[in-house]
């Protein structure tokens, strides 16, 4: 069994203690229940065994008895034929008992009927004495004797002696009885010896059909009665009977512990069998679990892949646009250039009325130029993308600033609410850059309508909030969800770089900036920075 | 035209590889009484500096061959004070002409009011330049 260990799991991924398998159990079960039933019935083959081989071993034994009395028949016979012949002849009589007597043979007596009644009329032995009559129970036995056909037995009592007499009827003539007196001492065990007839066994044996103690003739054994197989057989007249088992098994040794034989070894093939199949079946699902586990973490790493690659593409789209911005705008940024140094020089040739309509036309096309010189600044802005340097900001200060760089349109309020504690660590031109996008872009929400721009700053546990709160249109979910994504825009005019740079400058700085939204009600966009110590002097 | 610098006669140089910006800042400085010449690039500007003396050059940065801020370092120094333009400077180049006293630079677009100022304010430097030093360093 040393070979067969359960293998512990992989380090700790499972309790080191767990209970049997459903499949090892059921296994456990039905082998132990063969293997129960297995032993039961060996035990019973073996017990029917026991029982028919005690059977015939006590028939044996009644059989031998059986010969024995047949023998005595004949000496009582012999007995009778000389009693007869030779009547008056004590000396010829106790010559031919002696002859038949056996070693326990205590008398010899005829008996024949007279008037009076059974009167013996030879003897020898310790018994009847010639010419007594017979009474009590002995005369019951001749009586019986006479009238039976064959043998006849009964137990004479005369103080603590037992004597079993045979008797048989008519033997030496009409109206004789002819039998023969043992000694018996019933209480004492007789051991059982290699030459009696019941050599192998324990027996009692009755002169009755049951085992009644006063009918007891022999036993070998002292505490009765003999619990065992009970025979009764019949001899002569009268039925005896043999108490028999046996002190070893008739079928040996090894038969007899044959069951449990089969249990022990049959519950150590249960624990084996058991065993390996709980051991496969834990290795299967080790196995099973492990291919499980390799399976998830490459799909797992699968996953990854794909968006590692996906964020490479977006990375590598976004270099290929920024590169794109960075011509463009610096391609664009000379014509600008060139026509801006040309509408001064239009509006130079254009004389002194300012209602002139070439006044007119030069002053749009300047607000357009200005247009486009945004677009360029954010194109480039976006394409730069440069870290932030960082520096102790006042944020009040900031805001007032990039304020004045974009007023209000006609018909929008703006309201500040601005502590000038608060400084914050930021790279003051991109922190204005990045205001400036979400002041424009509420100045946009709330045209031509007009409305109230809210500006206010908060600090709170280390960090700085700027919130920038309109009054405007507001927006859809899914315009919210791609608000920052580079060329996205929901204006008319604008090529959608603002809020992409504005986050991207604001990531920079390890900061955050979120966006709520409802159509119809406004915008409010809250950027969150990290405050700066407030006794740091701050350069304007 | 109001509010440009009232022209003084000083002597300008402007340098640009866009013939449309040369051409048309050529006309707005004359416009305002400059003296101006004018040279496509870098090399042929250091050529004509070494020859005339010029109060003021106005020179873009980004030019085919020699940029303006090496022709900048080779001129070494007032006079003339040099202006530099740029449409999109990387940050080297522009601490390379803060190095090399570069007396503004302007970012194209820029308003035409601001670069007359700017013109006006170096030609004036120049003048004060050649004045007694101590005089010069008060302002």
């Amino acid at each position: 069994m040393t070979d067969v260990t359960l293998r512990e799991p992989a380090a700790g991924r499972r309790p080191r203690r767990q209970p049997l398998r459903f499949v090892s159990a059921v296994m456990l079960v039905v082998v132990a229940g063969v293997v129960v039933a297995s032993s039961l019935i060996t035990l019973h083959v073996i017990r029917d065994q026991e029982r028919l081989i005690l059977r015939e071993s006590t028939a044996e034994v009644a059989a031998v008895l059986g010969g024995n009395f047949t023998n005595t028949k004949s000496s009582l016979q012999l007995l009778g034929a000389i009693a007869r012949s030779g009547k008056g002849h004590p000396a010829l009589f106790a010559a031919a008992a002696h002859s038949v007597a056996t070693p326990n043979s205590q008398a010899w007596v005829v008996t024949t009927q007279t008037g009076t009644g059974l009167r013996v009329t030879a003897a020898t032995g310790n018994g009847p004495a010639v010419g007594q009559l017979l009474s009590g129970a002995r005369a019951q036995l001749a009586r019986r004797a006479l009238s039976a056909n064959g043998l006849v037995f009964g137990l004479v009592r005369g103080g603590p002696s037992v004597r079993l007499v045979i008797a048989l009827g008519q033997a030496a003539g009409r109206g004789t009885v002819v039998w023969r007196e043992s000694a018996l001492s019933p209480a004492t065990p007789v051991p059982s010896t290699p030459t009696s007839p019941w050599h192998s066994l324990n027996i009692a044996l009755y002169l009755s059909a049951h085992p009644d103690p006063s009918a007891l003739v022999v036993t070998t054994v002292k505490g009765l009665p003999l619990q065992g197989l009970q025979y009764p057989f019949r001899v002569g007249a009268d039925t005896w009977l043999i108490v028999a088992d046996s002190p070893r098994p008739l079928v040996g040794w090894l038969a007899q512990d044959m069951p449990w034989i089969i249990l022990v070894i049959g519950a150590f093939v249960a624990v084996l069998l058991t065993a390996v199949v709980e051991t496969l079946g834990r290795r299967r699902d080790d196995a099973a679990a492990l291919v499980k586990e390799r399976t998830a973490s490459l799909l797992s790493t699968s996953a990854e892949l794909e968006t590692a690659e996906a964020i490479l593409v977006r990375q590598e789209n976004l270099v290929a646009v920024g590169q794109l911005a960075s011509t463009v705008g610096h391609e664009l940024r000379n014509p600008l250039a060139v026509v801006t140094n040309v509408l001064y020089l239009m509006e130079a040739g254009a004389g002194s009325d300012p209602s002139a309509p070439m006044h007119r036309h030069v002053a749009t096309a300047k607000r357009e130029i200005s247009a486009a010189t945004l677009i360029v600044s954010d194109l480039l802005d976006f394409a730069a993308g440069r870290q932030p340097i960082l520096a102790p900001v006042q944020v009040s200060d900031l805001v007032t600033e990039t304020l004045s760089v974009a007023p209000p349109p006609e018909g929008i309020q703006v309201i500040e609410h601005n502590d000038p504690e608060i400084l914050m660590e930021a790279d003051r031109d991109q922190i204005r850059q990045g205001l400036l996008n979400l002041i424009t872009n509420a100045y946009d929400a709330m045209m031509p309508g007009g409305g109230v721009l809210t500006v206010s700053t908060t600090s709170v546990s280390g960090s700085v909030h700027i919130t920038v709160t309109d009054t405007g249109s507001g927006m859809s979910a899914e315009t919210r969800d791609s608000i920052f994504t580079p060329f996205f825009t929901s204006k008319p005019r604008g090529i959608g770089l603002g809020l992409a740079v504005t986050k991207r400058v604001i990531d920079a700085h390890g900061g955050e900036i979120t966006v709520d939204s409802t159509p119809l009600v406004g915008t409010s966009f809250t950027l969150t920075l990290r405050a700066a110590a407030a006794m740091m002097s701050v350069p304007r | 035209v109001t509010g440009a610098a009232p022209a003084n006669g000083a002597a300008v140089l402007v340098v640009d590889d866009e013939v449309g910006m040369r051409d048309t800042l050529v006309e707005i400085l004359k416009l305002h009484g400059y003296r101006v010449s004018s040279a496509p690039d870098g090399e042929t500007a250091a050529s004509a500096a070494q020859e005339t003396a010029f109060d003021v050059v106005v020179m873009d940065i980004q030019m085919p061959g020699r940029d303006g801020v090496s022709v900048l370092e080779e001129l070494a120094g007032p006079p003339p004070r040099v202006i530099l333009m740029t449409a999109y400077a990387m940050e080297e180049r522009l601490r390379a002409a803060h190095d090399a006293h570069a007396f503004a630079v302007l970012h194209k677009p820029f308003d035409a009011m601001r670069m007359l100022g700017l013109v006006a304010d170096a030609s004036h430097a120049g003048q004060q330049a050649s004045e007694p030093a101590d005089e010069r360093a008060d302002k």
